[in-house]
Parts: structure tokens; C-alpha cells; sequence
């Protein structure tokens, strides 16, 4: 599968990264994008079977990329890797189409957990 | 309403815990011990603000070494690997995950800023209108660290 996250901190790229591996979804073809923006333009253009995506981005939020892509008609499965957890959050996230919601800091455990339904 | 009534000291401390078991020390060999000593000498910080229904700052700081223990820790690599831009992420990373824990639990309607690092000592950047009302101080395989929080006077007041 291709996996697009999403996140402006690079380092947190990695750890999204080293996290999947830890928690065994290794052989995955993994695309990054830096903020908001880019984040909407490759998930348009490299066609990823999942979306990781931080919330506070800059150019564009998370939830913004989601809800564009879901206007312009994009079904990728999508879901938050975030430092910010409110019900307000999860309630428009879940409105707006997200799969799943993590909370950093996280662990393998719960990778395994979120996404072994959705990666095998 | 003060924040000191909804995120109190041992908030802080269980999210820092939570970030220590996580990133900076996953095996439970060398956690984050408190000292309370809030005149300890930082040498770098990064600082997320907050505003909505509550207006302030959510402060990390640390001597260089610890940040550069903690860009290793993040990275998987070497500290002597670690270069200005790994310690500069991972400094505003620390504000973000902490500030954003602190945010789930003020009341709802608060933004969280993106991070803003400073690789300078805490005391280098000053937060106008705002008092520290809590913080977490510690030592780290012997490095200062602190977490704290600054409210914005005015806002507190009316909040």
C-alpha cells in the first residue's frame, strides 16, 4: 500500500515511520508531505491508499486537506496523528470522513491497534 | 477561571511521563526527576501559545545537552549526530505534543499555535501581559528540564 503522512515536523515524519515498522507494517511505499498544502497535492497526485496527517499544519490544517479532498470527491481513507485531543476535534474529524485518530505521544501498540484493521 | 484549577502540576507531570515512555526513554532507565527548582539554567526553549477560552503559553526548556539527548532519543541516532535543525524540530515537537495535552484538557474552544523554538536560554524570550502560574522542574541524566505555563493576565482575569 502507499501511505502518505503528513506532518510538519520531520522529525515526527520519522517517528510516524519508525512507529509503522515497530508495530510491523513494514514493505510499505511511504510518501511524505511537510504542511497542509502539500499534503493536499499529493494526495491528489500520488493516489495513496491512507492518509497520516497531523492536525496544526501550516498552509492548510489537517482537517482542511480532509475536507477538501472529500469536496473534490477523494475517498482516500484518512485519519490524525495529533498532539491535541478535544471532543470538538474528534467530533469534526469524524464529520468530515477521518478514519482514526491518534494521540501523540503514542506507541506501537497503539499502531498496531488502529491500523492493523486497515494495512493487514 | 484560573488554568491552575483545570491542569495542575501533576497533570504536567503525567504528560511528561507519557512523553518520556514514549520517545525519550521507552526501556524506564532514566526518567525525567523532579527537583521543583525553578532557578535552574536553561540554555534552549521552544514555546507554543494557546488562546481561545484560555489565553497563555506552554513553555519546554532545556540545557543544550539535554536537547540534544532528546533529538537522538527522537531520531534513533547518535547524539553527536544530532544537528541544530534535529534539535530545533524536536524542541517544537516537545511544546507541541506537551501543549496540545494541555489544550484537551482547558475548556473547549482554545487554538494551539504552532511551535516556536528559540535556541537560547528560557529567559531570552518574554511573554508580555502573562505570569507564570505552574511548572514542572527537573533534571534528566543530570540536565535541566522544565515545562511551564504562563497566563495571560488579562485574559485570565476575564476568563
Amino acid at each position: 500500500m502507499k501511505i502518505l503522512i503528513a506532518d510538519d515536523s520531520r522529525v515526527m515524519r520519522q517517528i510516524v515511520t519508525r512507529t509503522l515498522r515497530q508495530a510491523g507494517f513494514d514493505g510499505h511505499d511511504l510518501v511524505e508531505a511537510a504542511d497542509g498544502q502539500e499534503a493536499h497535492d499529493k494526495a491528489q497526485a500520488e493516489k495513496p491508499d491512507l492518509v497520516i496527517s497531523d492536525w496544526n499544519m501550516p498552509e492548510m490544517t489537517g482537517i482542511e486537506v480532509l475536507r477538501k479532498l472529500r469536496a473534490a470527491g477523494n475517498d482516500v481513507k484518512f485519519g490524525f496523528v495529533t498532539s491535541e485531543c478535544t471532543e470538538e476535534m474528534k467530533s469534526a474529524a469524524e464529520s468530515a470522513g477521518s478514519a482514526f485518530f491518534i494521540v501523540k505521544p503514542f506507541t506501537a501498540e497503539q499502531f498496531d491497534e488502529v491500523f492493523s484493521p486497515i494495512l493487514g | 477561571m484560573s488554568v491552575e484549577t483545570v491542569v495542575t502540576q501533576d497533570d504536567l507531570a503525567e504528560m511528561v511521563e507519557q512523553v518520556w515512555a514514549s520517545y525519550l526513554d521507552p526501556e524506564g532507565v532514566s526518567p525525567l526527576i523532579p527537583t521543583g527548582d525553578d532557578k535552574q539554567a536553561t540554555e534552549v526553549h521552544s514555546t507554543v501559545s494557546i488562546t481561545g477560552t484560555w489565553h497563555g503559553h506552554l513553555v519546554y526548556a532545556s540545557s543544550m545537552l539535554a536537547a540534544r539527548r532528546a533529538a537522538a532519543a527522537f531520531l534513533a541516532m547518535d547524539a553527536d549526530e544530532v544537528g541544530a535543525e534535529d534539535i530545533s524540530d524536536v524542541l517544537g515537537e516537545l511544546a507541541n505534543i506537551v501543549g496540545g495535552n494541555v489544550k484537551a484538557m482547558l475548556p473547549a474552544g482554545c487554538f494551539l499555535s504552532l511551535p516556536t523554538v528559540v535556541l537560547a536560554p528560557e529567559t531570552a524570550s518574554y511573554y508580555p501581559a502573562a505570569e507564570r502560574i505552574s511548572g514542572l522542574w527537573g533534571q534528566w541524566e543530570g540536565e535541566s528540564i522544565s515545562i511551564s505555563m504562563w497566563q495571560s493576565v488579562k485574559h485570565g482575569e476575564a476568563a
